[in-house]
């Protein structure tokens, strides 16, 4: 019922003065109210004989807005007048283009369209959860509504991480493209692997003459050098407990996860293929890198969902699947954190075994806020105690570093907004040195 | 992910707003709480004259009366107890005596006016009688105010001089309580707390049962007051009543009515138009009477059509989403809480161990000093590049452990005033 019948029931009783008797009054206005109740109820629409179906937008990243639109079809033959609640996850940030508290009207065999703005607030899937339709009766007293009818039509819209390091792909591009030996500044790109022969120039090194190659021709050949190509790039993403920390307004892993991307694009362009792996306790995604076209993509894909889970990072599961997977020597990135902890009691026991078959990189997100704690001029009686923590935490990550370091393994430890760049560079400068 | 920040702005936001209204509720409750306990200590020490044994001759206790009935014995007053309003009434109605009823409101209501029958030369001692009471006795005297407690008072308090000899010879007595006030012809005394109404009755009420009672009786002039109030050479009659006097049962029991007749019980219900007699318990309410009956039917169906409104409301346009929330750990979460365990602890030689190997660390490293150099050298290059005395640097660098918070908040301090001197960070954001 509606609100209706209640005003109709209080209009009514201001005809009880004129009532011979008032509490029969009562009865009969009460039974007629209810009964029009039930008779206007009967005539609704019922809920399970609508179809529901959805469409619109399937992705959409972090911050942007995507539309799904709801179709309501009414294949009865009678007129639906109808309220609809689309609930979404509150995470999902829904705003119907119809509010639930505005009457639908939808005419015999005619079909609604209820746009639905999603502006997601966080990362990963964010499912529709349940619709509801309460359809009301010509005389808008009665009304019927049931839960799962119709049934909700699923719909899961996958939020993408933000990617906000995109804005460094240009000039990261314009390096590989130097180091390539594509853009003309040096004459020839100053890789190892040998790439053609060509005539000689004005301006080549005469060191790069090749002269069993002139002898055959009239010309003077020089060979051509490239870096290396199709080399193997494994990210390896830490979704542990570590990764959970907020530095900033993000958790360390959606920092990790940027640097990630940022990497990957980057080592697409330059020929080399990358997989992915995301791993706390178990294998949480994993992303091999044939079909380089869609890579980033299914790479976004892949790691849009994951989230830090509050446990152990096993690293002994990490080590045991990259060798697995990983015949070939690869550049193994580890994006996870600097602490004693989990590197010496997890990573450290494991380490020779995969520095001897790959080359290693720790990428791991600083926290500011460590270092504003230890250099701050104390000015309260708690501030003495909190810098000295903060020394302490510190020394603990350079003792970690140090343990690191005599593995042969490369360590950027920098500030979370500075980790994407400064992986980056790292993977350029290994490629120009030819150390991949 | 800026979703999960939201909460954390949001209970920050919540939080000002929630101490903001414990600001106002603290000292409202307390407030309250002050009065609800005032309240119940005085309801609680108050004597309740609905007790059996409430000034009662026989009762020892504090609110009883044996004390005031042994000094009335000793002073010759022929003294009897009468536990039922009807015996009393007929002991007192055989010869003039004074009739002491100690909690007129036990006494049922149609009874009061057989009180005025008593012989001519009667006395009729009332204590805190209440208006119905009063009204029902017909005594032209009505309470004007009273006080939270007794107090003892002058008999010429008020400014109008006693004229009752009794009073006059107790002088000061504990009767402060419950004021009445009448025409020129009652005697006040006691600022108004003790009157007598002369008539063929002489009617006495006092203002509290204090005098009376065991506890107080001994104080100021309260038993000269209480044995000259019922002593004298009248007999003492004392209605004792241990529970509400039941309502009188017929005619037969009372000698003569005399104004108006008894209202008999169960009258009334028989004949609903007639007005409802005030004194009959099992009555109608008289609400019902007072409106029309479609008013009541009236007042029915808006119920009914509220209880529509209710059912409309109470059904939700479908349930509540809930949503699993990410982990969220703070920043330097372990740091924090390994400085409270330090400064729980009182760890200030490990934290200024801490501060001074990071500063050394930070001045060998800037001044190319090796590790190995000796303690005093060390102090004596930083005094020199600093500008400072040698010795105070080495009782910084080397000294010994602070005793206090604050002499460590002065060490760290120094220690980050030379370094900052010293060797500057290259960027807030990195340390190497």
């Amino acid at each position: 019922m509606t609100w209706r019948a209640g005003l109709l029931l209080g209009a009514g009783a201001l005809t009880l003065p004129a009532w011979p008797a008032p509490f029969l009054g009562v009865a009969v206005l009460t039974s007629a109210v209810l009964l029009l109740v039930l008779l206007d109820r009967a005539m609704a629409v019922p809920p399970d004989a609508l179809t529901v179906t959805r469409s619109g937008e399937r992705t959409v990243r972090l911050g942007g807005t995507a539309t799904v639109t709801l179709h309501l079809a009414n294949p009865t033959d009678r007129t639906l007048r109808a309220q609809v609640r689309d609930a979404w996850v509150p995470s999902a940030g829904a705003h119907p283009d119809v509010p639930p508290d505005r009457l639908l009207t939808v005419p015999p065999g005619g079909t609604a369209t209820l746009p639905v703005r999603l502006t997601p607030t966080r990362r990963g899937d964010r499912p529709a959860v349940e619709l509801t339709v309460r359809s009301l009766g010509p005389m808008r007293l009665g009304a019927r509504q049931r839960a799962g009818a119709p049934a909700t039509p699923r719909w899961t819209l996958r939020v993408l991480p933000r990617f906000d390091s995109r804005r460094h792909l240009p000039e990261k591009l314009a390096r590989l493209r130097v180091i390539d030996g594509v853009q003309v500044t040096r004459g020839r790109g100053h890789g190892t692997e040998f790439d053609t022969l060509r005539e000689y120039a004005v301006g080549d090194d005469v060191r790069s003459i090749d002269w069993r190659g002139s002898a055959r021709r009239a010309d003077v050949l020089v060979r051509t050098w490239r870096p290396e190509r199709d080399r193997r790039l494994v990210c390896v993403l830490d979704t542990g407990r570590t990764s959970a920390v907020r530095l900033g307004d993000e958790p360390r892993l959606d920092t990790a996860i940027d640097a990630a991307l940022l990497l990957t694009a980057l080592a697409a362009r330059a020929g080399d293929r990358v997989d992915l792996l995301a791993a706390d306790t178990e294998i949480r995604a994993r992303v091999t890198g044939s079909g380089r076209p869609a890579l980033l993509a299914r790479l976004v894909d892949a790691v849009a969902p994951l989230q830090p889970a509050l446990a152990e990072t096993d690293f002994e599961l990490i080590a045991a699947e990259v060798l697995r997977r990983e015949r070939q020597r690869s550049l193994v990135v580890l994006f996870t954190a600097l602490e004693a902890g989990a590197i010496g009691d997890g990573l450290l026991p494991v380490l020779p075994r995969l520095a001897t078959r790959h080359r290693v990189v720790l990428a791991a997100a600083g926290d500011p806020v460590l270092n504003r704690l230890a250099t701050a001029t104390p000015a309260g009686p708690d501030d003495p105690y909190a810098a000295a923590s903060a020394w302490r935490a510190l020394a603990e990550r350079d003792r970690v570093r140090a343990a690191l370091s005599r593995y042969g393994v490369t360590v950027v430890d920098v500030p979370g907004h500075r980790l994407a760049p400064a992986v980056a560079d790292t993977y350029l400068r290994l490629k120009s040195l030819g150390r991949l | 992910m800026t979703a999960t920040v939201v909460p954390e702005t949001a209970t920050s936001a919540t939080s000002a707003p929630r101490r903001r209204r414990y600001r106002l509720l603290v000292p409202l409750g307390l407030a309250v709480l002050l009065l609800v306990t005032t309240f119940v200590l005085r309801a609680v020490d108050r004597p309740d004259a609905d007790e059996p044994g409430f000034l009662s001759p026989v009762a020892t206790d504090d609110d009883g009366a044996s004390r005031l009935a042994e000094a009335l014995r000793t002073q010759g007053v022929p003294l009897r107890r009468e536990t039922a309003f009807e015996a009393a009434l007929r002991t007192a109605r055989a010869e003039p005596s004074t009739l002491f009823v100690p909690a007129p409101a036990l006494v049922h209501p149609d009874l009061l006016d057989d009180l005025t029958t008593l012989p001519p030369g009667s006395r009729l001692v009332l204590v805190e009688p209440s208006r119905r009471v009063l009204a029902e006795l017909e005594a032209p005297v009505e309470p004007a105010g009273g006080r939270w407690a007794a107090r003892a008072v002058p008999p010429d308090a008020g400014g109008t001089p006693c004229r009752l000899p009794e009073a006059v010879r107790a002088g000061p007595a504990a009767i402060d309580l419950q004021r009445y006030a009448g025409p020129a012809e009652v005697d006040s005394c006691y600022g108004g707390a003790l009157l007598r109404v002369p008539g063929r009755v002489e009617v006495v009420l006092a203002g509290a049962s204090d005098p009376f009672r065991n506890d107080r009786i001994g104080e100021w002039g309260n038993e000269a007051l209480a044995t000259g109030l019922l002593g004298g050479e009248r007999p003492l009659v004392w209605l004792d009543l241990p529970e509400p006097a039941p309502a009188p049962t017929g005619p037969s029991w009372s000698p003569e009515p005399v104004t108006g007749e008894p209202a008999p019980a169960g009258s009334g219900r028989a004949d609903r138009p007639n007005p409802p007699e005030a004194a009959d318990p099992p009555r109608e309410n008289p609400l019902w009477g007072a409106f029309p009956q479609w008013f009541w039917a009236l007042l029915v169906q808006l119920a009914l059509a509220g209880l529509l409104v209710v059912l409309w409301r109470a059904r939700r346009l479908g349930p509540p989403v809930s949503e699993p929330l990410p982990v969220t750990v703070r920043s330097a979460e372990t740091v924090r809480g390994r400085a409270r365990l330090y400064r729980r602890a009182g760890a200030r030689d490990t934290v200024a161990g801490t501060l001074r190997a990071a500063a050394l660390d930070r001045l060998t490293t800037r001044l190319n000093l090796p590790p190995d150099t000796p303690d005093d050298e060390v102090a004596a290059r930083v005094a020199e590049r600093a500008g400072t005395d040698p010795d105070r640097v080495a009782d910084l660098l080397y000294g010994p452990a602070p005793e206090k918070d604050r002499e460590l908040l002065e060490l760290a301090r120094e220690l980050d005033a030379l370094t900052r001197t010293l060797a500057p960070h290259p960027s807030e954001g990195d340390l190497r």
